[in-house]
């Protein structure tokens, strides 16, 4: 199989001038083609900041040390130049945020939004030439009014819209990965099931690789192939989606299912913090998602 | 547009309330003057019956109210009676002035957008690095002198020194241009002589400059902090994601949320010019309303004083009216909600 | 307090700001023993000495009436300080009252306080300032009263959209609840939250008080001579350009000096307090 991500004893910390702060000691991950892959943990676990150095946007900030390596289809991002690695963003690896609403910008269009994503691809592409791409990938969001929907700016569009937006802005440069950091937290659960479905279907179509970042166990249940759990900076359990709900190996796996409150799994209850069974070595189950 | 228009109908009618307070306010102040205007302004050898026709004249003897009254009416005919150091209509004399002085701010109203703004995007973008540390350092010491100092200075420089710029005057004597709208820069072009065009933009420049330089560097300062604020929210994280040229985030997607809360503030800035005119014409030997109004307000001239603050103030609120529409013209999310 | 101070002076701008103030205030309070000529800060004459270039025993030269500029400058130095802070102690505590009663008490309060803002705003600052200037007689206390009336409705309007955001707060409601009266909630519980904003404003305001007194002495219509004035000298100064250049040139370098000092701290201040309003 080969793999789309391949992350290695990645460790991140943030210097400032009162000291240091650890956040990841050394976390694996991998990612194969076609592949929807899950990282679960509270906040503040760095979930969110694996996701970022994948893109390549934490490298860019001061005092942010980082090793390990991240290849991406092959190639090692720390190795690469600047220029190239920032090549792949918005063409070889997408990304979808939390709150659709507002990452989109309230001052444009989304059809100049929308042109700026395609150029990316084709570079210098003109509005009307993006009005009939756009209108395509609109559709494919089951977006019923592309038009009407290209001519809105954000704050017009209710949440559910700005997130098929969101995914269709993600997905149009067909990339091999999509990182998808807490997609639709903002927004009902209903709605919230609705575009995570749409966009199960559409990486399920294009065999688009996910890096699925949540703390939602119910819905990484629904969604992803393979489950990674971290705790505090580090995996401690991983495994196939079914084996790791089913048969959860790590102490800190087992009191996160024993508190999963609701069907919809809201969020996470507060655990009991720094349970020194929680630091016990990562869980690995063997086998196929 | 039409939520524009009724948003300027709006806008222009809460602006007349405040004239309003605003003619009540100087005359208010003009009135505490000690002594009597009508004995200054004939001198101590007038006789007595000369100042009492002369305060017959002027309502002086009236109550202050029915002297508001009197001026409110003669300034609803366009006459804010006759200035007692030119022997003129106060209204003639403004217009003989004002527009030098609004050649001069305007200009440097241009100079300050067209290099503040583009200043403080430029060190938001590169906040933290040198570009950013120069920038900053730069915007602050053009707010920390008052201009006649920075027209000292360029005048020194770049008049005396390197001798690029004429040192006071707003054209050489030698031209002779028939006046049209006041504007030396538009008269000149009008009259075809483009000598003279290229000498009204040369006198202009250092005063201009001079004018512009602490609103430069406000206007920097400003743009760089909301930019910054703005650099913070999600869908810029997101155009970075996507790989969206630095720049173009910058100068495009950073930039226009970032102006919409600097522009009321940029309005101040700009209209705040009107004042600090003052100070820059004096060096320049500019002839504009400041030497007027310096003038009638050492010689406690009722009408002129009154005329020359109430036209700036206008000017002000104009500004402020114009800032106001171009933040609704902007900020779709005021222009739609209204609209609905 | 402690802390915050710390976190100033690690900042390097912010501590320029600090060592130039400190070095501004040492001049000024210290200006008759500094000042090697203390007589020559009122009506002088020394033709012997006049319109000499910077040197020895005149640092920054001579005057057109033989006066030495340096010692000018720091007895200048403390003419503008005493006005900085007399207009500003006066123009806040003014201002920030207005600003609590229009946001807090609302109505009518609100309508007419926030109206007669509006007015005061809708003058230019400096021409304000001359107007008042020009129907009172040029004198030291009449420029503080002309810099004080112009001041006051900035901290109004800036306290005010403070009050009406803290208004609401549960802090403000719970305090309501349990009876508590009008003037306490007003200056005890709100009037707190004011606070790091209207200090950075005063911080950065006491350098503009300073650039607008000396904008008003530079016109003729401030601090009259022979009382030495920052920008009355550059006035004085400016006609003899550009051979007495350091006439109006070391003056102009002290206002700048002084305020880009109070511009520094004022800028450190409000990146720790977060003030940016």
């Amino acid at each position: 199989m080969t793999l789309v991500l391949n992350i290695r004893d990645l460790q991140l910390a943030f210097k400032s001038w009162s000291g240091t702060s650890e956040v990841l000691h050394g976390i694996s991950l991998t990612i194969g083609k076609g592949e929807r892959v899950a990282l679960v943990g509270e906040s503040g676990s760095g979930k969110s900041v694996t996701a970022r150095i994948v893109l390549g946007l934490l490298q860019e900030l001061r005092g942010v040390q980082i090793s390990g390596s991240v290849e991406f289809q092959g190639q090692d991002l720390g190795a690469m130049p600047d220029r190239e690695r920032r090549a792949l963003r918005g063409t070889a690896m997408s990304m979808i945020f939390q709150d659709p609403t507002s990452s989109l910008n309230p001052v444009f269009k989304i059809a100049p939004q929308f042109q700026e994503v395609l150029a990316r691809v084709t570079p210098g592409i003109s509005m009307s030439a993006t009005r009939v791409r756009a209108t395509d990938l609109l559709r494919e969001v089951a977006i019923a009014e592309p038009e009407r929907v290209l001519d809105s700016y954000p704050f017009q569009l209710s949440g559910g819209m700005n997130q098929r937006v969101m995914i269709a802005m993600a997905l149009a440069n067909r990339p091999a990965l999509l990182l998808a950091d807490e997609p639709g937290t903002a927004l009902d659960v209903t709605v919230q099931a609705q575009t995570l479905d749409l966009m199960r279907a559409l990486v399920t179509d294009h065999g688009t690789s996910v890096l699925f970042i949540s703390h939602n166990l119910g819905v990484v249940r629904e969604f992803a192939d393979r489950t990674y759990v971290i705790y505090r900076g580090n995996i401690v359990e991983e495994g196939p989606t079914r084996d790791v709900f089913e048969n959860p190996g790590h102490p800190y796996t087992r009191a996160l299912m024993a508190a999963q409150p609701k069907i919809t799994g809201g969020g996470l209850p507060d655990l009991v913090e720094g349970d020194r069974h929680y630091l016990e070595p990562r869980f690995v189950h063997e086998g196929v998602a | 547009m039409n939520t524009v228009l009724r948003h300027t109908a709006r806008r222009i009618g809460t602006s007349l309330l405040v004239l309003f307070g605003v003619s009540v306010l100087i005359f208010a102040i003009a009135r505490v003057i000690p002594g009597d205007p009508a004995r200054v302004a004939l001198g101590p050898n007038a006789k007595q019956e000369q100042v009492d026709q002369l305060r017959a004249a002027m309502f002086l003897d009236e109550p202050v109210v029915a002297q508001y009254g009197h001026f409110l009416s003669g300034l609803a005919r366009g006459d804010l009676g006759v200035s007692l150091y030119t022997n003129r209509p106060v209204m003639t004399d403004i217009a003989d002035f004002l527009p030098a002085t609004l050649e001069l701010v305007l200009v440097s109203g241009v100079m300050m957008i067209a290099i503040g703004l583009p200043l403080g995007i430029l060190s938001a973008r590169y906040r933290g690095r040198w570009p950013d540390h120069v920038i900053r350092v730069i915007s602050l010491l053009g707010v920390s002198a008052p201009a006649f100092v920075w027209a000292v200075v360029l005048m020194l420089l770049f008049a005396f020194y390197l001798p690029l710029f004429p040192i006071a005057g707003r054209l050489h004597d030698s031209f002779d241009i028939p006046r049209v709208t006041g504007f030396l820069t538009i008269d000149t072009a009008i009259a075809g002589n483009w000598a003279a065009f290229g000498d009204a933009w040369r006198h202009l420049a250092l005063p201009a400059f001079a004018l512009a330089l602490s609103g430069i560097g406000q206007a920097a300062r400003l743009t760089r902090a909301n930019m910054i604020e703005t650099y913070e929210k999600p869908y810029i994280e997101m155009a970075q994601a996507y790989g969206w040229p630095e720049k173009r985030i910058a100068n495009r997607y950073a930039f226009k949320p970032s102006l919409i809360p600097s522009l009321t503030i940029i309005g101040l800035d700009f209209a705040a010019l009107l004042g600090n005119a003052f100070l820059v014409e004096a060096v320049f030997g500019w002839p504009g309303l400041s030497r007027y109004g310096v003038n009638v307000i050492l010689r406690k001239d009722l009408n002129a004083i009154v005329g020359t603050v109430l036209i700036i103030s206008a000017m002000f609120i104009l500004v402020n009216i114009i800032v106001d529409i171009l933040t609704v013209i902007l900020n779709p999310r005021i222009r739609k909600a209204d609209a609905r | 307090m402690k802390r915050m101070t710390t976190i100033l002076l690690a900042n390097p701008l912010s501590l320029l700001g600090v060592l130039l103030v400190g070095l501004v205030v040492l001049l000024a309070v210290f200006a008759p023993l500094i000042a090697p000529f203390p007589d020559h800060r009122g009506a002088v004459v020394d033709f012997a000495n006049f319109n000499k270039p910077p040197g020895w025993p005149h640092l920054m030269g001579t005057d057109v009436v033989g006066r030495d500029l340096f010692s000018r400058i720091l007895y200048a130095y403390r003419i503008s300080l005493i006005l900085g802070v007399v207009v500003l102690a006066i123009a806040v505590p003014i201002g920030v009252t207005l600003g609590l009663m229009a946001g807090y008490l609302g109505g009518w309060w609100e309508y007419g306080l926030m109206r007669l803002t509006d007015v005061f705003l809708s003058i230019p600052p400096l021409v304000l300032a001359i107007s008042i200037m020009g129907v009172l007689e040029p004198t030291l206390m009449n420029g503080m009263l002309a810099v004080t009336v112009m001041w006051w409705p900035w901290y109004t309007r800036l306290v005010y959209n403070i009050t009406r955001g803290e208004k609401v707060e549960g802090y403000v409601l719970a305090a309501e609840v349990i009876g508590a009266s009008k003037t306490h909630i007003m200056f005890r519980e709100i009037l707190p939250n004011c606070v790091p904003a209207v200090v950075t404003k005063m911080t950065l305001d006491l350098g503009f008080v300073i650039l607008i007194v000396s904008s008003l002495s530079f016109l003729g219509l401030g601090v009259q001579p022979p009382t030495p004035d920052l920008g009355s000298m550059v006035a004085e100064g400016a006609k003899y350009l550009p051979d007495s250049w350091w006439l109006s040139v070391f003056p102009g370098l002290a206002i700048l000096i002084a305020v880009f000092g109070f511009n520094l701290i004022g800028d450190g201040l409000r990146d720790i307090l977060g003030a940016d309003r």
